[in-house]
């Protein structure tokens, strides 16, 4: 019984302690412009393409994608399992549970990458966590990840390394830019082989 | 890795600041982070060893109240990290936001845990203890460890049956504080309550079911 007198008497004081100290001392609702500055100057809000697409390949069920563009640009295409809050509409009561949230990592597109940092900076604004910006946007994702280009033979190794992860990962994810023209073609889980001549079908508008 | 899940806990401070977790924040490198742990583990593998964790029937205890030390010493072990790292925080010597939990993924973590908790009856090891006991030539502690690689190599060559499931119900990482809506010191204490009733009530069930020799 001894050693557990001894045990109580460290730990049930420093437990009440503990218990004391308001907690969230620190915790800034807003950013002040000079914080938002430096995030956004550091580029911390981006996620590179290369990441998403591992995770999309992966299964990773901590990804979550938001298109931010229209819903009939989503509609035409959109990433696999995405969801689509336009912009315009990021303020809704019904989305913020999804934007303020610390279970997801949320990925915001749009065609290029103006949009989605427009979503992010707001969100950002209100004092939410984990939200990211996809790199390049869509247009980047169409060009460099769905249809990646050969290395010349002169580049470094890190380069046939990504070449290679992005052909398989294109592969896997529908490459080659699955773009439904016809109404009856969601095709966003088809897998299909990279064809690198439909590399052209670009999502239309851009910034 | 920027786009790690923060909780929101500290918030965003802006300035550069020295504080933990020492790998994450790069006040460490990876090299030196793997040196540590390489002690660390030494000392582990040691300490759990030589407070004879590597005996199944000292495991097996705790299941028939004849010897608690295994729920003593994970309950210790779980109480001294979480208040160390509670006051830490509120020194400001590390961030808990960076601080890695692994992903809570429900319908995996109970029936992983039914069929831990079963090898852990039958076998009489957990996987930790299974190589201590496997390191000081314990022959039941050799084939639960060729267990563990079976059952490896079996669930990763069938990962895509498992998939599903496995993925199934991802929480995140949820705290149980978060999800009562106190504060986290304030769980602290009712976990240290909780753990020094623990304690009283294995004191107890050592002197009610007493055995000589195990």
């Amino acid at each position: 019984m001894k050693p557990l007198k001894l045990l109580a008497l460290i730990i049930i004081p420093l437990g009440i302690i503990i218990a004391a100290v308001p907690a969230d001392r620190v915790k800034h609702f807003r950013l002040t412009p000079d914080e938002l500055l430096q995030e956004a100057g550091a580029g911390m809000q981006f996620i590179s393409p290369d990441v998403v697409a591992d995770m999309l390949v992966q299964k990773d069920p901590s990804l979550r994608l938001i298109d931010v563009r229209t819903p009939e640009e989503f509609d035409a295409y959109s990433m696999p399992n995405a969801i689509n809050i336009p912009l315009s509409n990021l303020l809704a009561d019904e989305y913020t549970d999804i934007l303020n949230q610390h279970t997801y990592v949320n990925v915001f597109y749009s065609n290029g990458s103006v949009y989605a940092n427009q979503a992010w900076m707001i969100t950002r604004q209100l004092g939410y966590d984990n939200n990211f910006v996809l790199e390049g946007g869509l247009n980047y994702w169409f060009g460099n990840i769905l249809s990646p280009e050969a290395p010349s033979v002169t580049s470094p190794d890190e380069e046939f390394a990504k070449y290679d992860f992005r052909k398989s990962a294109a592969a896997a994810l529908g490459g080659g830019g699955v773009v439904s023209t016809e109404a009856e073609a969601p095709a966003i889980k088809a897998v299909k082989p990279p064809v690198t001549a439909r590399a052209k079908k670009k999502p239309a508008g851009g910034c | 890795m920027p786009w790690h899940i923060s909780s929101g806990k500290t918030g965003f401070n802006g300035k550069e600041e020295k504080m933990g977790p020492l790998a994450p924040n790069l006040i460490i490198s990876e090299n030196t982070n793997f040196l540590l742990a390489f002690f660390i583990g030494i000392a582990f593998g040691w300490v759990l060893e030589s407070s004879g964790f590597s005996s199944s029937r000292k495991l097996a205890g705790v299941f028939y109240g004849y010897d608690t030390v295994v729920l003593k010493v994970f309950f210790t072990g779980a109480v001294t990290a979480m208040i160390g790292l509670l006051f830490m925080s509120l020194f400001g010597w590390i961030d808990l936001s960076l601080v890695y939990v692994n992903p809570t993924f429900l319908t995996s973590a109970i029936v992983g845990g039914v069929i831990m908790g079963a090898g852990f009856i039958m076998g009489g090891f957990c996987p930790g203890t299974s190589v201590c006991g496997a390191a000081i030539g314990k022959i039941d502690a050799m084939v639960f460890v060729v267990g563990i690689f079976l059952g490896i190599y079996g669930f990763a060559f069938s990962y895509p049956w498992w998939e599903k499931m496995y993925m199934a119900k991802y929480l995140g990482e949820p705290k149980v504080s978060t999800k009562l809506g106190i504060s986290d010191g304030l769980f602290g204490l009712l976990l240290i309550l909780v753990a020094i009733g623990m304690f009283i009530v294995a004191e107890w069930a050592e002197k009610k079911f007493p055995r000589e020799e195990y």
